[in-house]
């Protein structure tokens, strides 16, 4: 059995006294960033990039992966005591999960919360040990082409995913793809709309973007909103669930797992979509779907299992396919490549040790977000009373530092800034910043291969069609773009991401 | 955060006068699709079998631009969420604390700028209380030293005048 052997060896990477320590270390901070509404994960990252500098690669992986998915279970916290969700993946758990807190069951979510996550973290950790060798396979064979066509479809996923106008979210992919092309063009050695900024002629930082949008514009709009925080008072009342409970969730469980599983696998965020897609199962196959929104139970235990699923999945395309799907992903690109790990297929036979070791420290993470989360919500419910008038100028200090510290650079900081305008600019247009960050991500990569596509083809678009893989890949993404535009369909979304 | 443009009301333009949320974001793109178009212009295009540096800048600027047109005309045919007034204040004071961070940590360390830039953005909300986000921003600076500097290492100046 190759899968056993080779967790075996990731299990020896994982349980060293240190990287157990660093992902502890993550999915303390992890947890924390996912309680507080306001702080992603994104922002998150990209302020704590220069502190893995020191460490060996594994390391800082395990450590920066450990922050993405505690993110996801701090966030179903905040959504069921304070019914904000304080990650967007757990917008769904504030349904559900926030009546049960008000009729004295907050215990019971959080805790069918944390052991359905953990269920579907052990799940998703088999899946991507089991999926990986053969996806792996499979990206040797992709040639220039399939590659561009696979990064066509994780775009048009992103703007079907987006809130709002198709139009707008795909408009955003476009400035995201333009604004990638900034810096010094790979073939010729040119300098490409540099302004003579010497910074720039490498390209804008991801860092400094991501930082701007998620970070900074989001304080300012945050503060021009101001969200009633309704912090369940009262008693959390038994953490476990009883046996009832149980039965009662298991099969959400399941499907969720399955579900959400199977969406991370997508590039183009496809992770988001999971809890949604859950709840709306869920509640379709309920004998009694009135229950739902008053405190169901399999309303929190599905959704939250299919978010740390597709949380996890989300892994498979960057370290299969070098592709990340989020912006998360993004940054553990940017950190891969600090410590000159290319992702991609060969990461898997140069680095097995990498590989397999974040898998293994993934499953030992979700066993301790377990522990931490549980006993510790008395300590999350106490950080949530504080306000926002001192957590912001916390946040914005802490962010400096992070992004100043990158490349101890001060235009750095001023880059921020000034992406942070950009950032408010275009929430106020009512514009998603995520398209146009994947669109940033992928930009230069996708340049690369339709430019070598091309050679190959003489200048001829029709490779992209005339290859089975790459034609599938684009029918995919037109048929999606196509079904989310027709009107009805389009209708019943509104009203999905209004829910 | 919420759709603006789910809760802003419904009002057809041109009567009211105002810009509706998809006209101004519709300007916003042409604008930047003609930065990158004046900033590219120098650059060759080449041909598909051999792609010039110029050429996905420009045909990227030119689809967002059109794109943006397009924003434009279906707004200003069905209407739909009207701009709301942005916010300043916010804007001023975060953007200020950042800048201010900028200015001061090479020349003065974080030992100033830490609680210039802290102190700075908590004006940016009408709960300010000055005296609790001054006390607040020194002891974040004291906790922010001994984390960067102390704990992890990392070559930030802390007291760069002395």
């Amino acid at each position: 059995m190759d899968i056993i052997s080779n967790l075996a060896l990731g299990f020896g990477v994982a349980f060293t006294v240190q990287n157990m320590f660093l992902c502890f270390i993550g999915c303390m901070i992890g947890t924390l960033v996912g309680v507080l509404p306001g702080v992603g994960p994104v922002a998150t990252i990209a302020m704590l990039l220069p502190i893995t500098f020191g460490l060996d690669p594994t390391g800082a992986l395990i450590m920066l992966a450990g922050i993405y998915y505690g993110a996801q279970y701090g966030g179903s916290t905040t959504a069921i005591l304070v019914n904000i969700p304080g990650e967007a993946t757990s917008v769904v758990t504030t349904l559900d999960g926030h009546q049960m807190a008000k009729q004295g069951r907050a215990g019971v979510a959080l805790g069918v919360s944390a052991l359905g996550s953990f269920f579907a973290g052990c799940v998703a950790t088999i899946f991507i040990a089991a999926l990986g060798v053969p996806l792996t396979r499979l990206a040797q064979l992709f040639g220039p082409a399939e590659y561009f066509s696979l990064m066509v479809m994780g775009l048009v996923f992103s703007t079907v995913l987006a809130r709002g106008s198709i139009l707008k979210a795909l408009l955003m992919v476009f400035l995201g793809l333009l604004l990638a092309t900034v810096g010094t063009d790979l073939e010729t050695g040119q300098e490409r709309v540099t302004l003579g900024i010497q910074q720039l002629s490498d390209g804008i930082d991801f860092a400094p973007l991501a930082m701007g949008i998620f970070g900074f514009a989001e304080i300012i709009s945050n503060l021009e909103n101001p969200e009633a925080r309704d912090v369940v008072r009262g008693k959390i009342g038994k953490l476990l669930p009883s046996w009832a409970d149980i039965k009662q969730s298991t099969l959400p469980v399941l499907r969720g797992t399955f579900i959400g599983g199977l969406l991370g696998i997508l590039p183009g965020n496809g992770a988001v979509l999971g809890p949604f897609a859950s709840y709306a199962l869920e509640k379709k196959i309920a004998k009694d779907p009135s229950r739902f929104g008053k405190g169901a139970i399999e309303g929190v235990a599905g959704p939250e299992s299919a978010n740390n699923a597709g949380a996890q999945t989300a892994f498979i395309p960057l370290l299969t396919l070098g592709i990340p799907p989020n912006a998360v992903m993004a940054l553990m690109v940017g950190a891969m490549t600090i410590h000159g790990i290319i992702p991609g297929p060969q990461v898997m036979t140069k680095n097995p040790d990498l590989f397999w070791g974040m898998i293994a420290s993934m499953w030992l993470g979700n066993a301790m977000l377990v522990i931490i989360n549980l006993p510790l919500i008395g300590i999350w419910v106490k950080l949530l009373k504080v306000p926002y008038r001192l957590m912001f100028p916390a946040i914005l200090i802490f962010c400096c530092i992070g992004i100043y510290s990158i490349n101890n650079s001060v235009e750095d900081v001023y880059f921020t800034a000034f992406f942070a305008l950009l950032g408010y600019v275009m929430i106020k247009l009512g514009f998603e910043p995520a398209p146009m960050l994947l669109g940033f991500v992928l930009g230069k990569l996708m340049e690369e291969k339709l430019r070598q596509a091309l050679i190959l083809s003489r200048g001829s678009f029709s490779t992209f069609v005339e290859r089975p893989v790459s034609a599938g890949l684009l029918a995919v993404a037109a048929i999606m773009l196509i079904i989310a535009l027709l009107p009805s369909i389009n209708k019943k979304r509104d009203i999905a991401f209004q829910e | 955060m919420t759709d603006q443009a789910s809760t802003g009301p419904d009002r057809p333009s041109g009567i009211s006068g105002r810009m509706t949320q998809d006209v101004v974001a519709g300007l916003f793109l042409i604008a930047i699709a003609a930065f990158f178009l004046y900033h590219a212009r120098g650059l060759p295009l080449g041909s598909l079998r051999a792609m010039g540096p110029g050429m996905l800048p420009t045909s990227i600027a030119w689809i967002m631009g059109a794109g943006g047109a397009l924003l434009m005309v279906l707004s200003l045919i069905s209407g739909g969420a009207v701009m709301t007034r942005p916010h300043v204040r916010g804007l001023f004071f975060v953007l200020g604390g950042i800048f201010l961070f900028g200015l001061t940590i090479r020349s003065l360390g974080l030992v100033v700028a830490g609680p210039a830039a802290m102190i700075f953005a908590s004006f940016a909300t009408e709960e300010v209380r000055p005296l609790e986000a001054t006390i607040f921003a020194v002891v974040m600076t004291g906790f922010c030293i001994l984390l960067f500097k102390y704990a992890l290492g990392l070559p930030i100046p802390v007291v760069a005048f002395m």
